[in-house]
């Protein structure tokens, strides 16, 4: 049998059920808020956005490889790709653009320029340090891990802090191959 | 037709607020978790509700106003009315979704928890899930809130889940 | 030309204020808002035959002073708008449009996740985007 053509993002896109952006980005600034009000820390929040974004990504996987007919990426470099034009292109409903790889093709940056998340967001000068926009470096981690990618996921330019795109820098740090994430018996 | 994100996106969210306030941050007081993930729907509630009138004349009264969230409102947020909207006249409204898309697209798993009690099982796990259920619930109740009350309509919102897979809102407001 | 816009929550409670002018008018422009919410309550509970019907965000005409009109805008969700204006000659069109644009800009301000409610408006964004909508007030439009 032919091996099905993998699915661009828009098309994707336009074939998944889709809501009005702002009840996103309005949701996620509530969350975002609330966290700051209960957490206190805006290390803490840091840290709680980085992990609701890889308890997302783990399961977000799993719809990006059933809709997207992506074969199985061996290439950290394909991957990035992937995720930059179909992954974010499904979701979020845009894409991002892929630069900055580094020598041995282990260091990328995954570029935003429109970012849902962050529309109407305006951040007070209390909250210095805080990276907005974190439950995405999560969901990169969580859904690259799920296909046997460990990687380390930083911040490099951040729009709400004055620069003039997002720039989140992605680091392969170890790839287990031949592993299968998925057991047969789930 | 305004910018738009997939659906998983918003129903990822909403399973990490569940998750987030009602296992992690406050594992063993489901109340105060109610209350944070609710005070997150009524952020969102008020914010919308100015949004969505933006373009349209003032409402006359409470019940114009109800009926907004009931079609306007309703329909941006989940591309249908409410099906069924009941009052009693005196400051209560029912609204009725008989296929309330949050709850009809998420697969709720009970929290697994030894219970050490010597109830039915199924009985049990019937409460987990109607547990679990209910703090999905609180999110879209505090929209409500929030939108009537910057629509000049404060009130109490509840939900009734006992005729899944519709779902009553229940608004109580002290005036009329 | 436009001297003073505002915006007052429905608690009278200002939101936003800015002057178009010298500081020394400021404080009567100041004083002319607040009077003209007597104005608009006064308006909105008593709807005159021949002004703008009773559900009509656009108030119109509020009271004219000595040297200025006043025009106000009321939303669905209580919040007033003010327009303090030097002109003489000024078109219903291009006020309505003022307060359409106007309003675009303040729901997207109260959607920044960090504004409080009630509490007075910071956004810079905002602040930036009414000076344009007031620059280019009553500029006809590019044949």
């Amino acid at each position: 049998m032919a091996p099905v053509a993998p699915r661009s993002g828009d098309v994707i896109f336009a074939s998944v059920e889709r809501v009005n952006a702002e009840l996103f980005t309005l949701t996620y600034g509530a969350i975002v808020r609330q966290l700051i009000t209960d957490l206190e820390e805006v290390e803490e929040v840091n840290k709680q956005l980085d992990q609701m974004g890889y308890n997302i990504g783990i399961r977000l996987i799993d719809e990006f490889l059933a809709k997207s007919n992506v074969s199985r990426c061996v290439d950290f470099k394909e991957t990035a790709e992937v995720i930059a034009k179909v992954g974010f292109k499904m979701f979020l409903g845009v894409t991002a653009s892929v630069t900055n790889w580094d020598a041995e093709g282990t260091c990328c940056s995954l570029i935003l320029e429109d970012n849902p998340l962050v529309d109407f967001v305006e951040l007070p000068d209390t909250c210095q340090g805080l990276y907005y926009c974190n439950i995405l470096s999560g969901v990169v981690r969580g859904a690259l891990e799920m296909v046997s990618m460990k990687t380390e996921v930083t911040w490099l330019r951040d729009m709400l802090r004055g620069d003039d795109a997002f720039e989140l820098q992605v680091k392969l740090l170890k790839q287990v191959p031949e592993e299968y994430p998925y057991k047969d018996d789930e | 037709m305004g910018k738009e994100v997939s659906e998983s996106c918003v129903e990822s969210l909403l399973t990490e607020i569940v998750s987030s306030y009602g296992t992690r941050f406050y594992a063993n007081k489901p109340d105060l978790a109610a209350r944070r993930i609710e005070a997150i729907g009524y952020q969102v509630g008020h914010q919308l509700s100015e949004r969505y009138t933006m373009e349209r004349p003032r409402f006359s009264d409470h019940l114009e106003a109800i009926k907004f969230i009931c079609k306007d409102f309703w329909s941006e947020l989940f591309k249908k009315q409410i099906d069924n909207l009941k009052t009693n006249h005196r400051g209560t409204f029912v609204l009725q979704d008989n296929r309330f898309r949050w709850l009809s697209h998420m697969s709720i798993d009970p929290s697994p928890e030894n219970s050490g009690s010597t109830q039915d099982p199924s009985a049990v796990a019937e409460n987990k899930a109607a547990e679990a259920a209910s703090m999905h619930l609180y999110f879209p109740c505090g929209i409500i809130r929030g939108a009537l009350s910057n629509l000049g309509i404060p009130c109490a919102v509840s939900a009734d889940i006992s005729n899944l897979p519709a779902c009553e809102f229940l608004s109580f407001s002290a005036l009329n | 030309m436009i001297v003073c816009v505002a915006v007052v929550g429905h608690q009278n409670n200002p939101l936003y204020i800015q002057s178009f002018t010298e500081a020394d008018d400021a404080l009567k422009l100041h004083h002319i808002v607040h009077c003209s919410l007597d104005v608009v309550d006064e308006r909105v509970n008593n709807p005159r035959k021949s002004g703008p019907t009773l559900n009509d965000t656009f108030l119109g005409l509020l009271y004219p002073t000595e040297n200025y009109k006043v025009y106000g805008y009321l939303t669905n969700t209580k919040v007033k708008f003010i327009l303090v204006t030097t002109d003489l000659d000024v078109r219903d069109a291009d006020v309505r449009n003022f307060f359409r644009r106007f309003h675009s800009a303040y729901v997207d301000a109260v959607s920044n996740p960090f504004h409080v409610p009630g509490k007075k408006i910071t956004s810079r964004t905002f602040a930036e985007r009414v000076s344009t909508i007031v620059k280019s007030f009553g500029l006809s439009s590019a044949g």
